[in-house]
């Protein structure tokens, strides 16, 4: 994509092209960074980006740069009360710099709560018990997608902690622009959506944890659409397996 | 929480397994739903929904405000839901906060659609004074009031109460000097517009428990559920919005199964609002 910088890992705020609604809704529009419909953003994982953390992991997909690290299992806060199940505390947050205009971010405070959905019905919590596993999330660089991303790495960093799950978690989004229905889409395409769907599963169990639409769908639609996520939530979980793999034989070849 | 013993649970759910709950009623029956429109004065439009024991207050309010920056052509919705600890003690400061926001966000998901506005339940244009300049903001507020399960399928019927009981005052523009200028406004305190609501969704929340899913689920069976989705679908039987609550996963194909059983429900739950609406609004005007 254009204005992509050459050190990855460098944070810059994406630039801000003047795309408008205007351009997207012509009858053969091409997306902005020239994807296919139904092609996903080439997804870059790595575990291991925090030292003082359990378990972190950081991605890229696109310029939605994102980062999550887990701590614990720790002991419960005082005020708690006894529980026999441990429990899962998730914050997302942004940087001051992540969306193009300064400060944006704090618009998506119901961010943490769905990242706390999406991921409790993966986590064994009874592994656990009297414990709380804290879930940090940053958004370093906002550019669509932003929770599916989120949720997608901080099952990877809960992975990378070591804490017991029925499987991982990969979320997948779709919005429906038009008549057209395009994956994983890009904060431009977002500002013009009539309608988004949201899912994120485990593909192995092949089940849904978390499920979010809006705008107005029809039944062949929403079958459609989910389809296609749950399609891509697979791959997804693909290439996040393969990244803890790789690091967990990058662990042993050091102690070897 | 409810607190059940291990015999009320299997109770509860082996009612369920064999379509018959607790109180009689079917896995896909509402408790009587009670609608009375005009309940708040000061406000523009309002609304008291009872199903069962659980009570709600839906407000609207309208102020003339400026439309946002990115989208002159539309007016502003907010919508807030208030639990108030007079429901139930475990509201009491910041402890319905977590509730309040769940519902306003899936609030907001059923009833405003996406960005650009498509598939909402409250059109957003139709708020505009002068474009760019002046619109209508509407303020949405909830309360709950008794707090007895099933909360989101009455705020929503309470907002749809409220939405068709809300009269809008007509305006009178005049245009400023130059372009620039803020035009002057005429606010009518007599002639109201009526605000359109065919477009407004039900919202079908329908919990799993067991094999089986109910709709209008009490506290208690609530406290059994595995997962509850809820769905709100418009008139034209299209889905406006999806929530999903509860942590345990959902096969693809019980997720689809749920969509068609919520159109099915909705219908008749959206014939229901629209007779009892009609009627608290007869009985209001006389």
């Amino acid at each position: 994509m254009a204005g992509k910088s050459a050190t990855p890992a460098t944070y810059s705020p994406s630039p801000t092209t003047g795309k408008t609604k205007s351009t997207l809704l012509k009858e053969n529009w091409i997306r902005p960074d020239a994807r296919g419909f139904h092609q996903c953003r080439p997804a870059f994982f790595r575990t291991g980006a925090v030292n003082a953390a359990s378990g972190s992991a950081y991605a890229e997909f696109g310029n939605t740069k994102v980062i999550v690290s887990v701590f614990g299992p720790r002991e419960s806060k005082k005020a708690m009360l006894y529980s026999d199940s441990g429990r899962l505390n998730c914050n997302v947050s942004y940087t001051t710099f992540s969306t193009p205009v300064r400060g944006q971010g704090s618009d998506h405070k119901e961010y943490s709560s769905m990242l706390h959905k999406a991921l409790e019905g993966a986590i064994i919590l009874e592994s656990f018990p009297k414990t709380t596993v804290d879930v940090f999330a940053l958004v370093l660089e906002s550019s669509g997608s932003d929770l599916p991303v989120v949720i997608s790495v901080a099952s990877l960093a809960l992975a990378d902690a070591g804490i017991l799950m029925y499987d991982l978690v990969a979320a997948v989004s779709v919005s429906c622009i038009g008549k057209s229905l395009v994956i994983d889409p890009i904060s431009e395409e977002e500002n013009c959506q009539d309608g988004s769907l949201m899912i994120t599963c485990m593909p192995s169990r092949y089940e849904i944890t978390q499920l979010t639409v809006t705008g107005e769908w029809s039944t062949p639609k929403i079958n459609e659409g989910m389809q296609l996520c749950l399609d891509a939530c697979a791959k997804l979980a693909k290439i996040m397996r393969s990244c803890l793999k790789e690091s967990a034989s990058d662990a042993q070849d050091e102690s070897s | 929480m409810v607190g059940l013993s291990l015999g009320e649970q299997h109770f509860i759910q082996g009612g369920i397994a064999q379509d018959l709950r607790c109180d009689g009623r079917k896995r896909l029956t509402y408790r009587p739903i009670n609608v009375e429109t005009g309940v708040i004065p000061q406000a523009n439009g309002s609304a008291r929904v009872r199903i069962g024991a659980t009570e709600v207050i839906a407000s609207v309010k309208a102020e003339l405000g400026k439309p946002g920056m990115g989208q002159p052509d539309k007016g502003k919705v907010f919508i807030y839901i208030d639990c108030s600890s007079t429901a139930e003690p475990a509201f009491e400061g910041r402890g319905g906060e977590e509730l309040s926001a769940e519902l306003s966000t899936a609030l907001h998901r059923c009833l405003l659609g996406a960005k650009s506005g498509a598939g909402a339940g409250i059109d957003r244009t139709s708020l505009v004074v002068v474009e760019g300049k002046i619109c209508w903001d509407l303020y949405i507020d909830g309360l709950v009031v008794s707090s007895d399960g099933n909360l989101l399928d009455a705020l929503g019927a309470a907002i749809k109460a409220a939405l068709s009981n809300t009269g809008i005052p007509s305006v009178k523009v005049t245009p400023g000097a130059s372009n620039d200028e803020q035009p002057e406004v005429d606010v009518s305190d007599e002639e109201f517009l009526q605000f359109d609501t065919s477009g407004v969704p039900a919202i079908v929340t329908l919990t799993k428990v067991g094999r089986h899913y109910i709709v209008d689920a009490t506290p208690e069976e609530e406290s059994q559920m595995s997962s509850a989705v809820s769905i709100s679908i418009n008139r034209k039987g299209h889905v406006c919005g999806i929530t999903k609550r509860g942590g345990a996963g959902l096969d693809p194909s019980v997720v689809l199964d749920m969509v068609s059983v919520a159109k099915h429900v909705s219908e008749q739950l959206m014939n229901k609002l629209d007779s009892e609406i009609a009627s608290a609004e007869a009985e209001d005007e006389s």
